[in-house]
């Protein structure tokens, strides 16, 4: 069964380089004379990336900070749109990108329970059936009913990361939210996760963990300076990445996090009006 | 939830600059479509983000809903004081009544406006890490002041039976004119929202344009005691009707009063093409509002 759940066709994606951004109206003035402000400073993220993950695989996006890692991530996710390129994804989605977000620091935790399943497109009533499961392996006991801002940092963690995989997504993207946390909740997650794969549920998993990937993921993408440098099986790629890294180290030509300023561009930039 | 055919539409639209204006306007149309789906997938994120408003505003204070009511009573009290007492030459009949059947309403657009601006940037958190209609924030902002709008309006009714003020079927206008309201306010907050995301600049100067938005819309004296002619440097201009052309608000507090207040006795029916107009420029508004979020929310994620 291969099924393509997520696939990426020439996918390039542009950022504006925020530092010289204008951002007020002092600033729009301030460009207008001051030549090194305007305009062109954009370096692209990522450039013509192509790959495909079908449904329930695990894959793991390895690569260097700076690596467009979490811009694919973010593609994925809808919060920013290519430049150029098609990005098809079907299926419900759940991103583990920062556990909690969303939560509101006045609301009690069974109401940021709503609230955050309402941003992950749930109705009321599918959040009611869920609710018993998500308090349960949040583990937070009576504090389901106190504002969220007398949680530690711990507890609105475990109340995040359940939400995020209780609303029974399909695809779920998992961006290094594992190296946070104690011991045992790591390992509730790492169960929770394996449970979901046995399940069918498609992962795309981002780590430095070479350890925790080779242990969990069937296959990896090799993403540098925003190219993908290399695809296939998970021991492959961290073989050939760590001989890259072991190889080079120390010295300054390995590949770095890829700020790569493009003056003149001459790709078309994409549009799209309504 | 993100489907293939969102993004083949997406695509479509973007892909297709060079054609003829009729297929355009067919994917433009199926744009529209697809963005109405997606906010209706999202409805339950809508009361939720209302609710939270609401609850988040009552919460901490301890006459909590009651405040909706008593802000603007005390407003009142204050405007009556200056132009009844302190300058009675302007002789309203039933002052409180004519001046809080315009602030109330005025009240909500305010609000509405100024919590929309921030609304992007404020949910910052939000915006960059999860997907969701980016123009569900500004709307429920609206729709939380609404609410609070609606349990002012208990005040009104009070306050129109006390002084004994005989209500007239065109009372049963007021969700038309509400709903008019509404539309204008989401159309001219989408505008102010996108804006504040590129300049910062917005909210603050939208304090002070709020405010003499405040003076040119016929709140404490009404649209009639406008001059019809005023003359400035040899040309005459129909101040009143300006007025009404260039401010929507004016129309539409102008219409409250109608309904609600009358000339002091009660409601009157409001001009039908008058009510009319309004309705269009509202809709206009929300149109031009809507387009230009949805141009610009696309890159909020990386913007905010």
């Amino acid at each position: 069964m291969t099924r393509p759940v997520i696939t990426f066709e020439n996918v390039s994606k542009e950022f504006k380089l925020s530092k010289l951004r204008v951002r007020s109206l002092q600033e729009m003035f301030v460009s207008m004379f001051k030549k090194e402000l305007r305009g062109k400073h954009r370096f692209w993220a990522l450039k013509e990336v192509n790959f495909t993950i079908n449904a329930g695989e695990t894959v793991a996006l390895v690569g260097t900070n700076g690596s467009g890692k979490s811009t694919v991530l973010k593609l994925i996710s809808r919060i920013i749109d290519p430049t150029l390129g098609i990005i098809t994804v079907s299926g419900r989605l759940s991103a583990l990108l920062e556990l909690g977000a969303g939560f509101h620091p006045d609301l009690s935790g069974r109401e940021n329970i709503f609230l955050n399943g309402s941003i992950l497109g749930l109705d009321r009533k599918e959040m009611t059936k869920k609710l018993d499961a998500i308090i349960d392996f949040a583990d937070i006991g009576e504090f389901i009913d106190v504002p969220i801002r007398n949680y530690s940092s711990g507890m609105q963690m475990r109340l995040g990361f359940s939400v995020a995989v209780h609303v029974e997504p399909q695809i779920i993207l998992v961006d290094e939210v594992l190296a946070v946390g104690d011991y045992n909740f790591q390992l509730k997650c790492l169960n929770k996760i394996r449970e979901m794969q046995k399940q069918g549920v498609t992962i795309l998993f981002v780590s430095h963990d070479f350890e925790e990937i080779q242990k969990l993921c069937d296959r990896a993408i090799w993403l540098n300076r925003g190219e993908v440098m290399a695809e296939g099986s998970t021991d492959d790629i961290i073989k050939a990445f760590m001989d890259i890294y072991q190889s080079k180290e120390g010295q300054d030509s390995f590949p770095q996090s890829g700020v790569i300023p493009i003056v003149e561009q001459n790709m078309v930039t994409s549009d799209v009006g309504i | 939830m993100v489907t293939v055919e969102k993004n083949a539409a997406t695509l479509v639209i973007s892909a297709n600059k060079h054609l003829p204006l009729l297929a355009r306007l067919k994917y433009m149309l199926r744009g529209i479509v697809v963005r109405l789906e997606d906010l209706w997938h999202y409805r339950e994120l809508i009361r939720n983000l209302v609710t939270r408003d609401l609850k988040v505003r009552y919460r901490n204070s301890v006459l909590g809903v009651m405040w909706s009511l008593f802000n603007p009573l005390l407003m009142m009290m204050v405007f009556t004081l200056v132009f009844t007492v302190l300058t009675p030459h302007f002789d309203v009949p039933n002052f409180p009544v004519f001046v809080l059947c315009a602030i109330l309403p005025w009240n909500f657009f305010s609000a509405s406006v100024i919590g929309s601006i921030r609304s992007i940037v404020d949910n910052s958190s939000l915006v960059n890490k999860v997907y969701f209609p980016r123009e569900i924030l500004p709307i429920s902002i609206v729709l939380a002041n609404l609410v609070n709008f609606l349990v002012a309006l208990i005040a009104l009714f009070a306050l129109i039976l006390f002084f004994q003020i005989p209500l007239t079927i065109w009372v049963f206008l007021l969700p038309a004119v509400i709903a008019v309201q509404v539309i204008f306010t989401i159309g001219f907050g989408l505008i102010m929202a996108t804006a504040n995301v590129f300049y910062r600049d917005t909210q603050v100067i939208m304090e002070v344009v709020m405010m003499a938005w405040f003076f040119f819309t016929p709140i404490f004296y009404s649209l009639a005691i406008l001059p019809r002619s005023y003359e400035i440097w040899g040309v005459s201009f129909d101040v009143a009707r300006w007025v009404r052309i260039v401010n929507p608000m004016a129309s539409i507090i102008d219409n409250y009063r109608t309904i609600l207040y009358g000339i002091g006795q009660g409601g009157a029916p409001p001009d039908f093409y008058f009510f009319m107009r309004t309705l269009v420029t509202s809709l206009i508004v929300l149109l031009i509002g809507a387009s230009i979020f949805y141009r610009y929310s696309r890159s909020f994620g990386e913007e905010v």
